[in-house]
C-alpha cells in the first residue's frame, strides 16, 4: 500500500515536473500564428506569397516577433471571393490569427474585409488591392481602423502617367486597360489628368482575359491616331495586345503601368520595341534598405524582383510583423492596427526593411520609442483611411531587367496632383 | 472550441446558401432534363437585384432604395425569374447541348454588362453600401451570423419541402413525362412548351433566392461573384449528389463545398512547408480528381433518383399491364 502510494508520488511528481518542463520549454520557442489568403493558384500570385514568406523567415531568424516565432498559414485564393472569404475565416476562427495578409484582387479583399476582418476585430493588410471603394469604406467608418494596403492608390500612378505623357510632349494619348477594378480605375483617373493637362484622349478601350485575339480593341484603339500610347495591363494580355498594336502601325511611344514592369513582357514583346516606353510605379529607390530589398530578394530567388506587387507584398507583411511587435505578445487584431502609425512614424527612428533593422525596431519598441520603416517602397505612411500615398519613379526597360529615368518625391507628387484638381 | 463553432456557422450558411441555388438546378436538369449552363446569370441576378433594391444611396450606381429587406429578397428573386422568363421564350426551344451553350453565353453576357455597366452594379468595383437586416439589434459578430444561418436554414427547408410536394404531384410526373419523351407528352395534349417555361423560370427563381441570400451576407457582390466557375460549381454538386433527388441536391452541396474548403484547409495545415506554395494547384487537382472519380464510378449519384411509381401503377394494376404486354 504504501509501497503503492509511493510510486503514485513518484510518477505523479515526474508527470508535473515533465509538464512544468514542457511548459517553460513551449514559452521559449512559442509559435503565433499569421494568417495569408493570397491567389497562389494564380502564376502572378505566387511569388507575392513567396515574398511574403521570405519576410517571415527573416524575421524569425532575428529572433521572432514579441518573443514567438512567426509561422504563416499560406491559404489559396483561387480568386474565388467564397474561397477566400471561407479560407480567411477559418484563419481567423481555426487558426486564431489576429493577422490577415492580403487579398490580391479587391473583389475578394472586400468581402473578406467585411465579412471576416471587421466583425471578427482581425487587422488586415493587402498587398496589391487597388480599388477605390476601400478609401470609401474606410471614409464611411465602416473598416474600424483595420484596414490597410501598402499598393498606393492608383491616383498617384494615374497622374505621374500623365505628367510623363507631358514632359514627352504627347499630344495625344490612346488608353488600353484590363478590365477589372484596378484598370477601370486607373483608366478612368489618368484619362481625366491628361485632360486636365489639354493633352487629347483617343479612346479608352477595356481588353478582358484570357482572349486569343486583341485585335478588334487594337484597332479601335487606333482609330484615332493617337501619337502614344497608355498600357495599363497585366504581362499576359500586355504581351498579346502590344504585339497587335505594333503589328498594325501603332507607335512606339508607349506608357506603362507598374504592372508590366515584368521581364516576360520584355522578352514576348522584344527590347527593341520597347525603346521609347516608360513606365511608372510608385516605388521609392531613395532609401538604401530598397535597394537591398533588391539585393537580398535577387540573393534568395535567384533574380530581380520583376513582377506585380512584391515590393508591396514585402512591406505588407513587414509592416505588420512590426505591429505585432509594437502590440506585445497576445494583441488582439485592433490593438495591433493600432501600433501601425508607430511603426510608419515619420519622426521616429529609421529602421531598414531586413532582420538587423527588425531587431534594432524591438530594441527602440521596447524603450517605448517610435520608429520609422524605411521599407521596398520608400517610407511607407498610412492616412486615415489607412491608404499609402507614395513618391514615384519614372522607368524604362534594360537589357537584364529596368531602372530608374527620373524620382519624383512625395512632395513633388503631391504638388504635381494638387496642381491638377 | 468557439472558435470552431462559429467556423461551422459560417461554413454551413455558405453550404446552405449554394444548396438552395442546387435545389434550383435540380428542378431544370434533374427533374425536367434542361441542361442550364448559365446558373450564375440567375444567382447574380438575384444578388444585384437585392442589393440594388436594399442598400443604401450610392453616388455613382443604380440603387439606394432601402426597401424592407425580404422586399428586396423578393424582388432580387423577381429579377432572376425576370430575365428567366426572357431568355427561356428565346432560347428554350432548343435541345440539350444547344441550350447549355446558350445559357452559357447568357451567364458571360450578364457578367460582363455587370463588369463593364458602371451605373448599373458599380462595375468592376462591385456594389456595396449594403446594409445587413438586423445588424443593429444582432451585432456583427458570432450571435449576427448564427441568426442568418437559421434564416438561411429555413429558406433551404421551404424550397425543399415545396419542391418534394411540387416533384411528387402530377405536375411533377408532367416534368419527368417531358423529359423522357416530349414527343409522347404532346400526343397526350400537354404543352411542353409552357411547362418546360414554367420549371426554367421556378428554378431560376430558387437560384435568385440563394444570389439574393449570398449577397446580403457578405453585404457585397462583384463581377467575380459570377464567374462561370460558380455554374460548374454548382453542377458538380448536383452530380455529386445525385440528379432527380432533392437530398442528393442538398447533400451534394454540402459534400463538395466541404470537399472543396476542407482540402484547402488540410493542405494548408499538414503539406510540407516547401509545398505549401503549391497547395493552391495540388487542391484544383484534388476537386477534379473527386468530380472525375464520381463521374466514373457512381454516374447515377451518391443519392440517385427515386422513380417513382405512380398511382395507376399501383401493384394490381401493374400486374395487368404486364400481362398485355
Amino acid at each position: 500500500m504504501t509501497r503503492n502510494m509511493q510510486r503514485f508520488m513518484l510518477t505523479a511528481g515526474t508527470a508535473l515536473g515533465l509538464t512544468l518542463g514542457a511548459s517553460a520549454a513551449l514559452a521559449q520557442d512559442c509559435t503565433t500564428r499569421i494568417g495569408a489568403v493570397l491567389p497562389t493558384s494564380v502564376d502572378w500570385g505566387r511569388p507575392i506569397a513567396e515574398t511574403a514568406q521570405f519576410v517571415v523567415d527573416q524575421v524569425n531568424e532575428s529572433g521572432g516577433v514579441a518573443g514567438c516565432q512567426i509561422e504563416m498559414v499560406l491559404r489559396d485564393t483561387q480568386v474565388d471571393p467564397k474561397v477566400g472569404v471561407d479560407a480567411a475565416k477559418a484563419l481567423v476562427d481555426l487558426d486564431g490569427v489576429q493577422v490577415l495578409l492580403g487579398a490580391v484582387s479587391s473583389g475578394v479583399s472586400m468581402p473578406i474585409l467585411t465579412s471576416v476582418s471587421v466583425p471578427g476585430n482581425v487587422m488586415q493588410m493587402s498587398c496589391c488591392s487597388s480599388s477605390t471603394a476601400f478609401t470609401a469604406l474606410a471614409r464611411e467608418g465602416k473598416t474600424s481602423g483595420l484596414w490597410f494596403r501598402t499598393f498606393a492608390t492608383t491616383g498617384v500612378q494615374a497622374a505621374v502617367a500623365a505628367k510623363v505623357a507631358q514632359d514627352q510632349g504627347y499630344g495625344s494619348v490612346a488608353i488600353l486597360y484590363k478590365n477589372d477594378d484596378w484598370g477601370q480605375d486607373i483608366a478612368k483617373l489618368t484619362a481625366g489628368y491628361l485632360e486636365a493637362l489639354g493633352i487629347e484622349v483617343t479612346g479608352s478601350v477595356a481588353l478582358n482575359d484570357g482572349q486569343p485575339s486583341y485585335r478588334a480593341e487594337v484597332t479601335s484603339a487606333l482609330s484615332g491616331n493617337p501619337e502614344a500610347a497608355y498600357l495599363a495591363l497585366y504581362p499576359n494580355e500586355g504581351t498579346a495586345a502590344v504585339r497587335e498594336w505594333l503589328s498594325l502601325g501603332g507607335t512606339q511611344n508607349m506608357i506603362l503601368a507598374n504592372s508590366l514592369k515584368s521581364d516576360d513582357f520584355r522578352q514576348n514583346v522584344g527590347l527593341q520595341y520597347l525603346g521609347n516606353a516608360l513606365g511608372t510605379d510608385t516605388a521609392s529607390p531613395r532609401v538604401d534598405s530598397a535597394d537591398d530589398f533588391v539585393t537580398r530578394y535577387t540573393e534568395r530567388f535567384g533574380g530581380a524582383p520583376n513582377g506585380p506587387g512584391l515590393a508591396n507584398s514585402y512591406d505588407a507583411t513587414m509592416i505588420a510583423l512590426l505591429a505585432m511587435e509594437a502590440a506585445g505578445a497576445g494583441a488582439t487584431g485592433d490593438q495591433i492596427a493600432a501600433q501601425v502609425g508607430r511603426v510608419t512614424d515619420p519622426a521616429g527612428t529609421p529602421v531598414t526593411a531586413d532582420g538587423a533593422g527588425f531587431a534594432q525596431a524591438r530594441q527602440v519598441l521596447a524603450a517605448g520609442g517610435s520608429v520609422m520603416y524605411q521599407g521596398a517602397t520608400g517610407n511607407v505612411r498610412f492616412d486615415a483611411n489607412g491608404d499609402v500615398s507614395a513618391p514615384a519613379v519614372v522607368w524604362k526597360f534594360t537589357e537584364d531587367g529596368s531602372e530608374e529615368v527620373q524620382y519624383l518625391s512625395l512632395t513633388e507628387v503631391d504638388t504635381f496632383m494638387a496642381s491638377m484638381n | 472550441m468557439i472558435g470552431v463553432v462559429s467556423y461551422l456557422v459560417f461554413f454551413t450558411t455558405v453550404a446552405a446558401i449554394l444548396a438552395i441555388a442546387v435545389l434550383g438546378l435540380n428542378l431544370q436538369w434533374g427533374n425536367t432534363g434542361l441542361f442550364n449552363g448559365g446558373v450564375v446569370a440567375f444567382f447574380g441576378a438575384g444578388a444585384y437585384g437585392t442589393l440594388i433594391l436594399g442598400g443604401t444611396p450610392q453616388p455613382d450606381h443604380l440603387g439606394g432604395f432601402e426597401l424592407p429587406y425580404l422586399l428586396a429578397l423578393l424582388g432580387g428573386m423577381a429579377a432572376a425569374g425576370a430575365l428567366a422568363w426572357g431568355v427561356g421564350v428565346l432560347t428554350l426551344r432548343l435541345r440539350h447541348d444547344y441550350l447549355a451553350i446558350a445559357t452559357f453565353g447568357v451567364a458571360v453576357a450578364f457578367e460582363n454588362l455587370m463588369r463593364n455597366a458602371e451605373a448599373l452594379g458599380g462595375g468592376a468595383k462591385g456594389l456595396r453600401g449594403f446594409e445587413r437586416p438586423l445588424r443593429e439589434a444582432l451585432g456583427s459578430g458570432f450571435l449576427y451570423n448564427l441568426a442568418f444561418l437559421a434564416f438561411v436554414l429555413v429558406c433551404l427547408v421551404l424550397v425543399w419541402r415545396s419542391l418534394d410536394r411540387l416533384v411528387a404531384s402530377p405536375f411533377g410526373r408532367l416534368l419527368r413525362a417531358i423529359r423522357e419523351d416530349e414527343t409522347a407528352a404532346r400526343s397526350l395534349g400537354k404543352s411542353p412548351a409552357r411547362i418546360r417555361l414554367t420549371a426554367f423560370v421556378t428554378g431560376s427563381v430558387i437560384m435568385g433566392l440563394s444570389g439574393g441570400l449570398y449577397a446580403t451576407f457578405y453585404a457585397f457582390v462583384s463581377p467575380q461573384d459570377v464567374l462561370p466557375v460558380l455554374t460548374f460549381q454548382i453542377w458538380a454538386m448536383l452530380i455529386v449528389g445525385g440528379a432527380g433527388n432533392t437530398r442528393g441536391a442538398v447533400m451534394g452541396a454540402f459534400l463538395i463545398w466541404a470537399a472543396w474548403t476542407a482540402s484547402g484547409w488540410g493542405l494548408s495545415r499538414f503539406a510540407p512547408v516547401e509545398a505549401q506554395l503549391y497547395t493552391g494547384s495540388i487542391q484544383y487537382v484534388l476537386i477534379g480528381l473527386v468530380i472525375v472519380g464520381m463521374l466514373l464510378w457512381r454516374p447515377q449519384g451518391l443519392f440517385p433518383e427515386r422513380l417513382v411509381v405512380s398511382q395507376s401503377g399501383r401493384e394490381g394494376a401493374r400486374s395487368t399491364q404486364g400481362e398485355r404486354q
